[in-house]
């Protein structure tokens, strides 16, 4: 008779990495939707290459390394760091950018660190800095919202674009607004406001900010936050980094509109405009490169909005999520070394 | 604020943190009253104890009852094993065990007979026993844990410190196990009679019957139980709990029902509270009013794979392929069969391994019931485990120091507060079993810790020998100096007598070598009336201070003679200041005991008789005590002869340096022995062989026995135990002296039902005579045996005595054999000389004997 040993505990949940991963995939639905809506189909088309990039790279690195491939491929961590990266960069970005993105991604931020569960920092936004540093330009040359844009970027043109066919469109022929003037993101276009020595109300005063405010990217940020809060209810995420992220940007946000609202940018503003929920959802709570105790991970979330504040407010860059989740990163083993729960038994004067 | 008892008393619940709700699937198990299979053709018992606390009463070939005990034995956590049901013992041997190892453990394999006869039941109600008569019979009856740790009941219901609460567990947070619900719809009223004997042991303010919500039927039987039954109204209370596992887990329960936690590294009872499961107090219940000891418990057999799951009543030892077999057990391919839940449960490798004390569920689940094997994958530091765990530790950075081996960096995460309750693997969305890991990082830690202990302990024994190396080289040196310095003094003074001595000296020495035996008496008369003289003045001066200072007041204050042959006077001289520095080191000694001060006396006198006990300091002064007393009759009696207090034949074998290392060897060793034996009641006297009864012995054994008995009268314990172990001293190793302390116990014990003043009691010369501590009386009679056999072997006929072989029971206990080989040899070699001197002693020892007899029935009475 031949029995089956195994260690207790014999049953187990039926979350599964892969299940993980594919749910923030598609939590990142909402926010892709909306995001095509206002900057045209480039990011699909985006998505589409980073995707198909990163699971052939990681494919490659996995027979090198002469480990199961299928087994690696359908963990999906590789779709979600392609998806965000893709998300990332401006949707009209010529494919080699999001290609040798999504390679440094995986096979060296990822893979050379020993695959997943092993990179010290965010694959998807090590790649993107990489990339911000080597392509200023190309990584700058934000579309305008479509609602505003004199060009708005048709499936054909954006593929057209990206891929560099037609050498008539280019970034910039997109980035013109109604005003006939190349829109800069909003964020982009306060810093070079207030560093002009306009206040905020006279910068607000642009075409780019409408309704709630800057065009657009208000309606995205919030896509990705409805997206974020699906991954909480499903327990895919927990709410700890999150939280924390928001309440300490509005914190700091919030102090300096009420020292001085001319020359600081509203909370609301810092909220709702650049990457900060998708930074604040899907990015910082890579659960390799964060955190791991629930306190660790509100001091880890609470560093990342005070540096993005930081960074967006006094930096050289508009925005700084890539920025301060790779400065976080590098602290989460320092945070869980030294931040601890008290274990069962532990209480002091107990 | 309201006070804990208060909130007790509303039911008040705290959060257990992390936890999980795993599919409950009770429902399968649970629809039918508990029932019985048919009696088993086999039952396997291990006896894992034997041969470390216990040994095995019975035999191969043995016939056995339903409930006899097979095994006996002493120490603190001993539990007995008894027999499942009636038949023959038909092996003892290795054979695998109910443990995830499978690894073979000592077992009786019984055959039933099929009549499932009981022994002999002995009912009882509370009022006719103590407490520790109830906690024996708690021990007798082997009640351990029923709720998977099998820890020895007795243990937890004897507690140092106050109970105030005591929480019945009755939660049963594993899916699929129904045995603790089934028990308590089915048998409330039994629970309840045994909670009742737990609050008459101790008496805690309130008790908490503590059961989940998803089992409202067990609640309800409770409730209304508790409600019927004598108990004071308010100190029994059921609490339903939610349903959450682990609750059931002993720190989280404890947490839930009081809000504290058990300190890391600490029992509950440090704060006075007890859990016991309601198995236990069923079984206890059952071993009090039915006199029933633990061998049937019930177990849930469920899982899809199994015909009729449901609780049943199974014999401790049926094995598992029995009890599958009789309800339809279909095996599928790959099969698990996991002891205990799927949660905390191993799956076994071997079917035929016995139902044990804690084995409360077998799973025979099929495929679609568990998570399918499946690979191992990375771990994304979720930190699901970390939010699921009740212990609040972080899994996943035990995980990853623990895969690493970084053994010390795992225990810094608190590694060992890990409950291996499973939730950590159960919400794992890497399938990463990670208790296999802890479990591999604690035992590796383990014999770590293990291997610095003993490395620690080998540096402390080295250290002690050279330390004694260095005492003894200095003792020998001043020793040497002293003589010397003596002999120097008498030179001066009779040059020539002295000079006449070390002549007759040498003679005696060559007439010795040459005829070793044929002239003992011609070296007598070459002995130095002067020297003599001087010896028999210091040992007068000795006996004054035996008989007058109060301090030195040991039993064993001995005076050798100058008999033998073999002791020239310098040997004598020697032996005399040896004697006069134990006895200051005795007085010492007993003015140390006098301020509590536990230590061990040294006995070793004369350094012909080195014996050593390890007692408490109360019973030293006890037995310093009786010997004071008895010095003093000893010195009026023996007023006319005033050289010799007491004759004390010597050997020519033993000398001074190596009685006092085997002394010394002894001595640890029974130290020893009093340490492992924590209960503190064992005294081991090793004493190493000498040619025959003295009444010195007799006389050590009567002071103990006296000591024990009064210690006895005033703490009521029944297992002190006295043990005079006479082996040669190397030959007794902590393991056999224990074995042979049971053994002595038992017999003791037997003989003083049997024949309690019998003086035909035979115990051949020096081998191990028994004094049962209950039975003074039985202590008097083995000294005078003694007595009466040392006047035997003093008639001529000395050849037969001697070699009359040990009677002996305990010859199956494998030290004995040599003693008696030792005793009957040195009996051999007594001259007529010594045999006069021993017919002296045999005399005194007589009378002395009979004294001692007496009072010790005095004292008794």
């Amino acid at each position: 008779m031949a029995f089956k040993i195994a260690s207790s505990p014999h049953v187990s949940t039926s979350l599964h990495t892969n299940t993980v991963m594919k749910r923030v995939a598609l939590c990142l639905i909402p926010g892709i939707a909306v995001q095509s809506y206002y900057f045209g189909f480039g990011t699909l088309v985006q998505i589409l290459l980073a995707v198909s990039v990163a699971y052939l790279a990681e494919a490659a690195v996995m027979k090198l390394r002469n480990k199961n491939i299928k087994a690696t491929l359908s963990d999906n961590s590789a779709l979600v760091t392609a998806c965000l990266l893709a998300v990332a960069i401006p949707p009209l970005a010529p494919w080699w950018l999001i290609v040798i993105g999504t390679l440094f991604a995986i096979v060296i931020v990822k893979q050379l660190y020993g695959g997943l569960g092993n990179n010290v920092f965010n694959p998807a936004m090590a790649a993107y800095v990489l990339l911000l540093i080597s392509f200023p330009v190309q990584m700058t040359s934000w579309v305008a919202p479509q609602t505003i844009a004199i060009n708005p970027a048709s499936m054909l043109t954006s593929v057209q674009t990206i891929f560099e066919i037609n050498p008539s469109f280019t970034a910039e022929y997109f980035r013109l607004g109604v005003d006939g003037i190349a829109m800069a993101t909003p964020l982009d276009t306060l810093k070079t406001d207030l560093s002009m020595g306009l206040t905020t109300t006279e910068s607000l005063a642009k075409p780019i900010f409408t309704g709630m405010g800057a065009e657009g990217w208000f309606w995205v940020n919030l896509a990705y936050l409805v997206g974020g809060l699906v991954m909480l209810k499903l327990k895919v995420i927990r709410w700890h980094i999150s939280v924390a992220i928001i309440a300490s940007l509005f914190l700091c946000a919030s102090f300096g509109f009420l020292v001085s609202p001319d020359t600081f940018v509203s909370p609301l503003m810092h909220l709702f405009s650049g990457g900060t929920m998708l930074a604040a959802f899907f990015i910082a709570t890579d659960p390799v490169t964060a955190a791991t105790s629930p306190r660790g991970r509100l001091i880890f979330g609470a560093m990342i909005g005070v540096l993005i504040y930081l960074i967006r407010t006094f930096g050289g860059y508009p925005d700084a999520v890539a920025f301060a989740v790779l400065l976080a990163n590098m602290c989460a083993p320092f945070i869980d070394y030294y931040v601890r729960p008290r274990s069962y038994g532990h209480r002091t004067g107990n | 604020m309201l006070t804990l008892l208060e909130q007790l008393d509303k039911g008040t619940l705290w959060q257990s943190p992390g936890g999980i709700h795993p599919p409950q699937l009770k429902t399968l198990s649970n629809q039918s009253t508990i029932a019985r299979l048919p009696l088993a053709q086999r039952f396997v018992v291990p006896v894992p104890l034997v041969g470390e606390q216990a040994i095995l009463t019975v035999a191969v070939g043995d016939q056995v009852l339903k409930g006899q005990m097979l095994t006996e034995g002493t120490g603190f956590i001993y539990l007995p094993v008894h027999s499942p049901t009636s038949g023959r013992v038909i092996a003892i041997e290795q054979h695998a065990t109910n443990h995830p190892s499978s690894l073979p453990t000592l077992s009786c394999i019984i055959e039933a007979d099929g009549q499932d006869a009981w022994c002999e039941l002995i009912p009882h109600s509370l009022e006719q026993l103590s407490k520790n008569q109830i906690l024996d019979k708690i021990k007798y009856a082997g009640i351990a844990g029923m709720g998977g740790a099998a820890f020895p009941s007795h243990v937890k219901l004897n507690p140092a410190s106050e109970i105030d609460l005591v929480i019945i567990n009755g939660v049963e947070c594993e899916p699929y196990i129904s045995s603790d619900d089934r028990l308590m719809r089915d048998y409330s009223d039994e629970i309840l009679k045994g909670i009742g004997v737990i609050h008459h042991l101790l008496n805690p303010q309130r008790i908490i019957i503590a059961i989940e919500d998803n089992k409202p039927e067990a609640a309800k039987a409770m409730q209304d139980a508790v409600q019927r039954s004598t108990l004071p109204t308010g100190v029994v209370r059921v609490t339903v709990i939610p349903t959450k596992y682990p609750s059931g887990g002993e720190k989280q329960l404890i947490q839930i029902i009081t809000g504290k936690e058990v300190p890391s590294g600490h029992i509950p009872a440090q704060l006075g509270i007890v859990v016991h499961n309601v198995g236990t107090a069923y079984a206890i219940q059952e071993a009090i009013y039915q006199g029933k000891p633990l061998i049937e418990r019930v177990v849930t057999l469920t899982g899809e794979q199994i015909g009729q799951p449901g609780n049943y009543w199974l014999p401790i030892g049926t094995t598992i392929t029995d009890a599958l077999s009789a309800v339809n057990f279909s095996q599928s391919n790959a099969q698990k069969v996991i002891v205990g839940g799927p949660m905390m449960g191993y799956a076994l490798a071997d079917l035929d391994v016995p139902i044990l004390k804690g084995t409360n569920c077998l799973l025979a689940p099929s495929h679609n019931e568990i998570a399918p094997d499946v690979d191992e994958k990375a771990c994304i530091r979720c930190g699901e485990c970390a939010i699921a765990c009740p212990a609040l530790l972080l899994p996943q950075q035990l995980f990853w120091h623990a895969k690493a081996e970084e053994y010390d960096k795992a225990a810094s995460f608190n590694l060992k507060d890990c409950i291996e309750c499973g939730c950590c693997s159960y919400v794992c969305p890497s399938d990463i079993p990670l208790v296999e890991y802890y479990r591999v990082a604690k035992s590796a830690l383990k014999i770590e810790a293990e291997e610095k202990h003993q490395a620690e302990q080998a540096k402390i024994r080295f250290e002690a020998r050279l330390q004694r190396l260095e005492d003894e080289k200095n003792a020998r040196e001043a020793k040497a100096k002293e003589a010397a310095a003596k002999r120097q003094a008498s030179m001066k003074s009779t040059d020539k007598d002295a000079v006449a001595a070390a002549m007759a000296r040498i003679a005696a020495k060559k007439a010795q070598a040459t005829s070793a035996t044929t002239t003992p008496e011609a070296p007598q008369s070459t002995v130095d009336p002067k020297k003599a003289a001087i010896n028999a003045a210091i040992e007068r001066a000795k006996a004054k201070k035996a008989t007058q200072a109060n301090t030195v007041s040991r039993d064993d204050e001995l005076v050798t003679s100058t008999a033998d042959e073999n002791v020239d006077d310098k040997q004598a001289k020697i032996a005399a200041a040896v004697a006069r520095a134990k006895a200051k080191k005795a007085a010492q000694a007993n003015s140390e005991s006098t301020a509590q001060t536990p230590n061990s006396v040294e006995t070793t006198v004369a350094g012909t008789e080195p014996s050593a006990d390890a007692v408490d300091d109360k019973k030293a002064r006890v037995a310093a005590a009786v010997a004071k007393a008895k010095a003093k009759k000893l010195a009026q009696a023996n007023q006319t002869d005033d050289t010799v207090i007491e004759a004390e034949p010597t050997t020519d074998a033993v000398d001074d340096k190596k009685a006092r290392v085997a002394a010394a060897v002894a001595k640890a060793k029974a130290k020893k022995l009093a340490q492992a034996n924590q209960t503190d009641d064992t005294v081991i006297e090793a004493e190493p062989t000498t040619d025959a009864v003295d009444d010195k012995k007799a006389r050590v054994a009567a002071a103990v026995a006296k000591a024990k008995a009064k210690k006895l009268a005033q703490a009521n314990q029944t297992d002190d135990t006295v043990i005079e172990a006479a082996p040669s001293v190397d030959v007794v190793d902590d393991k056999k002296a224990r074995v042979a302390a049971a053994v002595a116990k038992a017999k003791a014990k037997k003989l003083a039902q049997a024949n309690q003043t019998d003086d035909t009691v035979i115990e051949a010369a020096p081998s191990v005579d028994v004094v049962d501590d209950k039975k003074a009386r039985v202590a008097a009679a083995v000294a005078k045996a003694k007595a009466k056999k040392l006047a035997q072997a003093s008639q001529p006929d000395i050849d037969e005595a001697a070699s009359q072989p040990t009677v002996d029971v305990e010859s199956t206990v494998n030290i004995k054999p040599d003693v008696a080989l030792t005793d009957a040899s040195d009996s051999a070699d007594l001259s007529p000389e010594q045999v006069k001197k021993a017919k002296v002693a045999a005399a005194v020892a007589k009378a002395k004997a009979k004294q001692l007899a007496k009072r010790a029935e005095q004292e008794e009475q």
